[in-house]
């Protein structure tokens, strides 16, 4: 029996790849497995190559983690182009369409010999039982359905909904295809029983949906009611959800001409007194920051969403990347201080978007959530989320008597003013970007200038104490410690749950809130390590200098950097934690001699 | 002719002056600026549309045109440069119940702003857009402007400029403008006048007001040469439901100074909002509970 099951599908544009992906994926979600699918493609628009990895579990997985234990390929070259996304070793089941006309034993994959192959022919089964090559994803999901016991009845349920207007005929021959997958799986047996355990949760009801979608649910939920921006990949299905949605809150969506009106318009929105949004990728984050500016002086709430890709420039678009931070935390010129929030899993983008409207009205300040392609575009299994636990903040109106010579930004205890917006009697003034006094005059002076930025930077204090924004996981003085964020916190939580496994004595600190440096979060973390890593996907190791500059790590404190689309596997980073325990106990024989990393 | 008229509160029993509109604050132009005439006569019009100060939304961006919103008592955003347009729809759709005003200036609006008037035109949200145009860079201290013209001298064109204007007139009636106006401070009267027409006409309107820089301007842009020059279209009797004539004239920009209604569209295209507010009405009731909106995640086969 298996407890975790990788797939990896690859073929061509029109081979019903990622379709026999999803109706496996449903199939499991709906029996209760943890599922996690990401998918590549190439650059072209339509056709190219495509691929899907599917990760099935009975327990939580938070990351697509690295070789497959069964690859599917339509065709050679096309799962060649994926490369390191979709590697074979020697343990992998390889499944591959007949007509490919390759031999079992002369797989095209350099240096590696995977012990079980079967040739199958995909499309002759499909042409014969379904009467059309079409159903290649169906005969795709009946073979995995046979060998690992998964989706049996939702998928030959899905089958029959999603057919059902084609009529019987076409039904019919869908789900003759679908039994010839598994008839062939049972003629044609695995070595070992590789069926998948019941999942823990037996069958509890999950939800299933990607990043995007679920951080432009959250918005509604928070109570957004403007949307402006400029499709972007890998951010443009935030848009497209809230278009489809929106309205029927009384919102808008408004397609930009450009990522500048986009934000522009988000401003214009926050002005009139309403939560807004806007989302975007690096491109468009680079054109955003100007207003960004503005809203930070003229104290606007708003969120911005920065769902990150390779860069610098058009870098990579369809590929995740950690390396927008720096421009995140310091966007916009002048001194200022905008919060910074990432979320790790699609579960938490619901969180991490909802506190985000919360930051801004509360602060009236932008606040940039920094997803990534990865958790933006995977699919995912979440456990039901309980709304009634959120508090939903509003920003502080005026009250009367504060209405009477109303201060807009009156220098208050807090450095938070009460705001108006146009429509309330008594509470006009003047918004701009221009330096202002207290009623929102125009002003010149240093010494105004000076109390202004004092305000904006003292209202954000009592976030560095937010300590729900951290989590810390594993063993509270273990002399090991990692800080990992975003998407690639996934897989330092599979690490510690591999280096746990063996007894080793490792925590985990993750940050949700990235800017302001909360300092004494991680000086208490640190203070029990002797060996630290940062785990972080970039080149720079962007959060690492960002604490750095912020706090005193210990000077073995490392970072574990990679290049966006280059993954970092759990087994990486145990094999590092390996090597730090070594150290730290050769440190402890040859004291006091330095130990280089 | 229609006109109807979304701005104005059907029966507004409170009467407003001039006054009522003006700040106290003291205006950093110079003696003489045209733009003090564009101020008086943007508050002339709002007192005879009569919303209250703080049901109206003054956007501008940057430059000296664009300090016009703190002269005046309605909520102003000073906003940056160049993206005032963009910044008001927001507003606008944000509240479609507020007024929404837009200063700007001929570079603000033309030049590093000047991507986003084609597409307020295009997208038809019920703001008016008052362009301050004088040809010159004056709070920089007399640049280049888009609408200088060919040859001129300024401190960056020391040698002459080496290109085209732009023509305010004619861009916006080419993007499909349904009201276009132009008028000077030279004629206080009909200025007022096309603000409060631009006001209430349902949909964006476009007044270009030639406003002169007594600083770094030329004489012969000045508002003693606009009083000898400017052309009353009005008197010239010219229809201004005519589309193909109101271009004609457009195309005299730089060379003739008409003043007045140069177009309104007799029959006022629908304007996003009010589509906005169909759909929302339309789409209402289809709503789950805010609370209940992760159940669309649900898995189903």
């Amino acid at each position: 029996m298996s407890e975790d099951l990788i797939i990896g599908i690859a073929g061509s544009g029109g081979d019903g790849v990622i379709s026999a992906g999803e109706s496996l994926l449903t199939a499991a979600a709906l029996e209760g497995y943890h599922c996690v699918m990401t998918k590549s493609f190439g650059s072209q628009i339509r056709g190219g190559e495509a691929s899907c990895r599917l990760r099935l579990a009975t327990q939580p997985v938070l990351n697509p983690n690295g070789p497959l234990d069964v690859a599917v390929a339509l065709n050679w070259d096309d799962f060649k182009r994926f490369g390191a996304e979709l590697p074979v070793e020697a343990a992998t089941i390889v499944i591959y369409e007949s007509n490919t006309g390759v031999a079992a034993d002369k797989l095209p994959l350099p240096g590696v010999k995977p012990a079980v192959v079967f040739s199958v022919p995909i499309t002759a089964m499909a042409a014969e039982h379904a009467g059309t090559d079409k159903a290649k994803n169906i005969v795709i999901a009946g073979l995995i359905a046979g060998w690992f016991g998964i989706g049996r009845e939702s998928v030959v349920a899905g089958i029959r909904k999603k057919f059902a207007k084609k009529g019987a005929e076409v039904v019919e021959g869908n789900v003759r295809a679908f039994q010839a997958g598994l008839d062939f799986a049972t003629a044609n047996p695995l070595p070992q029983d590789r069926k998948l355990s019941t999942p823990q949760s037996g069958g509890q009801a999950k939800l299933l949906t990607d990043g995007n979608d679920m951080c432009a649910a959250a918005a509604i939920f928070a109570g957004c009611t403007f949307f402006g921006g400029y499709p972007i990949t890998p951010s443009t299905e935030i848009m497209q959800f809230l278009d489809r949605e929106i309205w029927k809150y009384g919102g808008t969506v408004l397609q930009a001409e450009d990522e500048i009106a986009g934000i522009g318009a988000v401003v214009g929105a926050s002005f009139a007194g309403k939560k807004a949004m806007t989302a975007t990728s690096g491109p468009g984050m680079s054109l955003k920051t100007e207003i960004l500016g503005l809203a930070s002086l003229a104290e606007l709430p708003l969120v911005c969403v920065n769902v990150q890709r390779g860069g610098p420039s058009t870098g990579m678009p369809t590929k995740a990347e950690q390396s927008d931070l720096f421009q995140a935390a310091f966007s916009a010129h002048g001194d200022c201080l905008r919060p910074v929030l990432a979320p790790t899993c699609v579960a938490d983008i619901f969180e991490v978007t909802v506190e985000a409207f919360n930051l801004a009205e509360y602060y009236q300040t932008p606040v940039i959530v920094l997803s990534d392609q990865e958790i933006a575009q995977r699919k995912e299994t979440v456990d039901p989320i309980d709304t009634s636990k959120f508090q939903i903040i509003e920003r502080r109106h005026p009250s009367g008597p504060e209405l009477t010579n109303y201060a807009r930004f009156k220098l208050t205890e807090s450095g938070i003013s009460p705001i108006s917006h146009p429509g309330m009697v008594g509470g006009n003034y003047l918004c701009a970007g221009i330096e202002h006094n207290e009623q929102g005059r125009p002003t010149a002076s240093g010494e105004m200038h000076a109390r202004m930025n004092e305000k904006r930077f003292n209202k954000f204090n009592p976030l560095k104490n937010r300590r729900d924004l951290f989590t810390v996981e594993g063993d509270s003085d273990a002399p090991i410690g990692m800080v990992s964020w975003g998407s690639v916190a996934g897989v330092a939580r599979e690490a510690l749950r591999l280096a746990q496994a063996e007894g080793l004595q490792v925590k985990l600190l993750v940050p949700r809130l990235l800017y302001p440096v909360a300092e004494t979060v991680y000086q208490d973390f640190f203070a029990s390590v002797q060996r630290g890593l940062f785990i972080e996907q970039s080149y720079q190791a962007q959060l690492y200098r960002i604490v750095r500059m912020n706090v005193d790590l210990p000077t073995q404190v490392k970072a574990f950097a990679k290049s966006g689309s280059n993954p970092i596997l759990p087994s990486e980073v145990l094999k590092r934690l390996r090597e730090m325990v070594v150290s730290i106990q050769g440190n402890q024989q040859h004291q006091p001699e330095a130990v280089q990393d | 002719m229609t006109t109807l008229d979304t701005s104005a509160k059907p029966f507004s029993l409170t009467k407003f002056v001039p006054g009522d509109f003006k700040s106290d604050l003291k205006p950093i132009w110079c003696p003489g600026c045209g733009d003090f005439g564009v101020v008086t006569a943007i508050t002339r019009a709002l007192a005879n549309i009569a919303r209250p100060p703080h049901e109206i939304a003054f956007v501008s961006g940057i430059g000296c045109s664009s300090r016009i919103p703190g002269y005046t008592t309605a909520y102003g955003f000073n906003t940056v440069h160049g993206r005032s347009l963009p910044i008001a729809q927001g507003i606008k759709l944000a509240n479609p119940e507020l007024l929404v005003l837009v200063a700007s200036g001929d570079g603000d609006g033309f030049s590093i702003g000047g991507g986003h008037v084609a597409h307020a035109v295009r997208r038809n949200i019920d703001i008016t857009y008052i362009v301050m145009d004088n040809q010159i860079y004056g709070l920089t201290k007399g640049q280049l402007s888009p609408t200088s013209s060919r040859g001129r001298k300024t401190v960056t064109s020391s040698f002459g400029s080496l290109e085209d204007p732009v023509n305010p007139l004619l861009y916006v009636m080419g993007y499909g403008a349904s009201f276009v106006a132009q008028g000077t401070p030279a004629d206080m009267n009909g200025l007022a006048k096309i603000i409060e027409e631009g006001i209430r006409f349902p949909g964006f309107a476009f007044i270009n007001v030639q406003s002169p820089c007594v600083t770094y301007g030329m004489e012969d842009q000045q508002l003693k040469a606009h009083k000898t020059n400017m052309k009353s279209l009005e008197a010239m009797g010219h229809d201004a439901s005519d589309r193909a004539k109101a271009t004609e004239l457009a195309r005299a920009y730089g060379t003739e100074l008409y003043t007045g209604v140069l177009y309104r569209n007799p029959n006022p295209p629908t304007t996003y909002g009010q589509g906005v507010t169909e759909r929302q009405e339309a789409f209402k009731k289809s709503a789950v509970p805010r609370h209940e909106i992760l159940n669309r995640f649900k898995p189903t086969n």
